[in-house]
């Protein structure tokens, strides 16, 4: 019973890493076009709960990307400089939309753990049953 | 056949011996070990019923909802299953003639 409760807590805590990475895609297409706004990425770390002594994933630190912040010639718009440049943030829909398809496969394949550890082991506990 | 009455009494003190309850040798019986999965299942049980009641007022997100129910469903399955048993075998012992 202890390794699928383990099983079950490993995936539980990749789905919220998933969740969260999620959320951070999201705010990065939401603020696509804000101006000096900065593309969030996050990276995780393999964390070991001692209760359990199952490894679960935890979401490690925030980071902003560096990359160089798009610009576009539009004289007419109310932010462009003097030479007619307006200058968005860095952020890449494509990109943005390839890697929130990655956090929703990975949610699907925690979720799948989840369920398959929980049908284990009512299983299990079928045996005793009449 | 001659039986000797100090074997006799030999052997009756042997077999008196067998029928007394074993104290459990690592100090962790049967019922200790009920008691303690019954106070394991009481404690998820309440925390399920936490997480649902904070889902119903908003507050709680939906993952953890999802797990202390799961977790509860399952103890709830567990003790169920094992109280079939113990009553069964109660049962099946309570029907054995004298």
């Amino acid at each position: 019973m202890f390794d699928l409760q383990s099983a079950m807590k490993s995936a539980a805590s990749g789905m919220r890493a998933q969740t969260f990475r999620l959320r951070l895609v999201g705010e990065n297409v939401a603020n696509a076009d804000t101006p000096g706004f900065q593309r969030k990425t996050v990276s995780f770390d393999n964390e070991f709960n001692r209760a359990t002594g199952a490894a679960e994933v935890s979401p490690g630190r925030v980071t902003l990307s560096q990359k160089d912040p798009v610009q576009r010639y539009e004289p007419g718009h109310p932010l462009a400089d003097e030479r007619g440049i307006v200058t968005l943030s860095n952020i890449n829909p494509l990109i943005e939309i390839a890697d929130a398809r990655e956090a929703q496969r990975s949610y699907q394949a925690n979720l799948s753990i989840f369920d398959q550890a929980r049908k284990m082991r009512s299983g299990l506990l079928n045996l005793l049953s009449k | 056949m001659q039986v000797d009455p100090s074997t006799a009494n030999q052997l009756f003190g042997a077999a008196l011996k067998a029928t007394a309850p074993t104290e459990p040798a690592d100090g962790q019986g049967f019922a200790d070990a009920l008691e303690q999965a019954l106070s394991e299942m009481r404690a998820t049980v309440e925390s399920g019923e936490r997480a649902a009641a904070d889902a119903m007022a908003g507050d709680g997100d939906l993952q953890s909802v999802v797990e202390a129910l799961t977790a509860t469903e399952m103890a709830l399955e567990t003790a169920t299953v094992v109280r079939d048993r113990v009553v069964e075998a109660y049962q099946e012992i309570m029907r054995m003639p004298v």
